[in-house]
């Protein structure tokens, strides 16, 4: 794995690709079954039910804290709460706030299709099913969903800002970082950046 | 060695009724050879295979451990939100927890277009590096031996059937068949575990426990798409872990690691007929810490864990814990914790992967035999001195703290305004240590310890 000093990458030696004649189709080579992705296998997985007992929370600011501290224990690297300008919800309630979690990815798993490329994808999935799994069981409504927004959404929670492409670029990680899957809750919360209309 | 021949009990011959067990003859063929083990266990006699649905869980969830452990496991949700996300049978609802939807999820096929492996050696590197980029921390390959096996019809041909649909293939067959065993773990989070006896000590383990399961479904997948079978649950871990040399095993019955100690769960194994090259035991002076410390031992709440030596059980010369006594206190703590993980907490060889941990490591590896009695000594004492007989430490996360007294709710966040009115007075803290209870002198008069 390389060493990434600011604008300076020096190669070192390690896990990745020096020497290993898989590590490109690793990356690289289509999935022939899509059941054999762990990815997947969370992504297909039904959501669970949102606890009928509600458990007593702290105040926003305090429970956001909690939030963060379980979502980077679950891995991911940058977490920002955003306030959603009111959306209605298939039931017709609202989820005012956004989760929104990063993790750094050495391969942008878009232009990466194989089974390794897809691993950012993958642990941004387990860190946003748990976060909202955690919710769902304190008794509140959480949904954990790829977003179209999701970078806009991050760059308003405070994780960077957005380039020319639109894409985020993180103060950390630079372009090198994935946007996991947006979860969208009606937990009380502390936004960390303005409103977002969506 | 003084080693004493302990009858075979039900934890591994089964029931009664059950039907009798596979264990054919190995006095001749490829498997004649015991497994090599490393220091730790050794295999010295026949070994019969151990049906998996003979384990603590398994037994629980048909009742055959009495009411309390079953009302413990299938009829209670956990009153902490973060054991309802990390085990399955505590949860409100099983769809929460990330390992059910893991092990639900169908099997997919294996990939027709086969990559070819001229070198199992380039190919060992390569599964070692993607299991590292999953995630994992610890990863390793070992030969499959039928002796390592889990006995029981549960075996598919392909990977992708349910059982049943073709004849069960025996231990030695499918050894031969599908000659590797891989095995991937991560290591629990070293200073939430120091909150053992603690739903944060949970949490370390849960989490970890969830992640390697995604890790291992991750890499049973890739083995898959290569064009190769990748089979679960046929091995016993443990003995895996020992012949890929990832550690050795303990007097608490766990496989201790090199970079980790005790702090790292043994997933299910992936057996698979992918070319690769297996690993060797390795030799970290394991075998001669336990000879004299027994500081898992004095600790177990449960007295679970033996003070004598090495015992004979199923074929098989190791250290053996009474899983029973261990098991069976769990409906009790239940409200304060879920793994008791204090035979974890306490090994010396538990402790931040830093440079005088591998120092220490290193030391026994090349200190000769017989000079490690001493050194094991030495290390042992700083470890008291150092790191207490008990590590009890105050942590702080996401609002828990073991300086509160288990039993007693307090909300320790400052600014809170949640109501606690069921939780009466406000708990008093106590000093800047970690409190967990029961505490030993309170089970001791429970429980009988063992002679030593």
């Amino acid at each position: 794995m390389p060493i990434r000093l600011g604008p300076l990458t020096i190669p070192w030696p390690g896990t990745g690709s020096r020497g290993d004649p898989y590590w490109e189709s690793f990356l690289n080579r289509p999935v022939n079954d899509a059941r054999n992705v762990a990815a997947e296998m969370i992504r297909r997985a039904p959501e669970g039910a949102i606890n009928p007992i509600k458990a007593d929370i702290h105040t926003p600011e305090i429970t956001s804290s909690h939030i963060k501290e379980l979502a980077y224990f679950v891995g991911a690297e940058l977490v920002g709460i955003a306030r959603v300008e009111p959306e209605q919800a298939g039931d017709g309630e609202a989820l005012p706030f956004a989760i929104v979690c990063a993790l750094p990815a050495q391969h942008d798993p878009r232009e990466t299709p194989g089974v390794g490329g897809q691993v950012p994808t993958q642990n941004g999935l387990f860190a946003t099913f748990v976060v909202a799994a955690y919710i769902r069981e304190l008794g509140y409504r959480a949904t954990a969903a790829a977003d179209p927004n999701a970078e806009r959404l991050a760059a308003a929670a405070g994780l960077g800002r957005l380039n020319a492409d639109g894409r985020l670029v993180a103060r950390k990680y630079g372009r090198r970082v994935h946007v996991a899957e947006v979860i969208r809750t009606d937990l009380p919360l502390a936004a960390d950046g303005q409103a977002v209309p969506v | 060695m003084a080693a004493t021949l302990e009858k075979l009990t039900e934890t591994v011959t089964g029931n009664d009724g059950a039907p009798p067990s596979r264990t054919a003859s190995r006095t001749e063929g490829t498997f004649a050879a015991a497994p090599n083990l490393g220091r730790s266990v050794h295999v010295v006699g026949p070994v019969e295979n151990v049906d998996p649905n003979q384990g603590p869980h398994p037994k629980n969830s048909r009742g055959e451990l009495g009411k309390a452990l079953f009302n413990y496991y299938r009829n209670s949700t956990s009153k902490d939100p973060l054991s309802r996300v990390g085990a399955g049978t505590h949860s409100a609802d099983r769809r929460n927890v990330v390992s059910e939807a893991l092990n639900r999820a169908p099997k997919g096929d294996i990939n027709p277009d086969r990559v070819p492996v001229p070198d199992p050696e380039a190919m060992t590197r390569h599964i070692k590096a993607v299991g590292h980029y999953f995630g994992a921390d610890i990863i390793g390959v070992a030969r499959a031996h039928p002796s390592m096996m889990f006995a029981g019809a549960r075996y598919s041909d392909d990977g992708t059937t349910a059982e049943g649909a073709s004849e069960p293939e025996s231990p030695e067959e499918l050894a031969s068949k599908y000659p590797y065993l891989i095995i991937a773990s991560t290591a629990w989070d070293y200073d939430k575990l120091q909150a053992h006896r603690h739903h944060v000590g949970d949490a370390s383990y849960h989490m970890s426990q969830m992640y390697t399961n995604m890790i291992m479904k991750s890499l049973e997948g890739y083995i898959r798409e290569l064009g190769y079978t990748a089979l679960r649950g046929t091995a016993n871990p443990q003995a895996t872990a020992l012949a890929a040399g990832l550690g050795e095993l303990g007097r608490n019955g766990l496989v201790i690691s090199e970079k980790y100690g005790a702090r790292v769960h043994m997933p299910n194994t992936i057996m698979t007929d992918l070319p690769l090259v297996a690993g060797k035991p390795i030799d970290i002076g394991v075998s001669d810490f336990c000879n004299i410390c027994r500081k898992c031992a004095v600790t177990c709440p449960t007295n679970s864990i033996s003070f004598g030596d090495k015992v004979v059980f199923n074929g098989v010369e190791k250290y053996k814990i009474n899983w029973k006594t261990c098991y069976g206190l769990r409906p009790f703590v239940t409200d304060h914790w879920g793994s008791c993980l204090t035979c974890v907490t306490v090994c010396p060889f538990t402790k931040p992967n830093v440079w005088w941990r591998s120092l220490a490591v290193k030391a026994l590896h090349t200190t000769p035999f017989s000079a490690r009695p001493l050194l094991v000594r030495a290390l042992k004492a700083i470890d008291d001195r150092f790191w207490g007989v008990v590590r009890q430490k105050r942590v702080r996360w996401m609002g828990y703290d073991t300086g509160i007294k288990p039993g007693e709710t307090a909300c320790t966040v400052a600014g809170c305004t949640a109501s606690h009115e069921h939780a009466g007075n406000t708990a008093a803290t106590v000093s800047n240590i970690g409190f967990y209870a029961p505490l030993k002198e309170n089970t001791n008069r429970f429980v009988k310890r063992d002679a030593v």
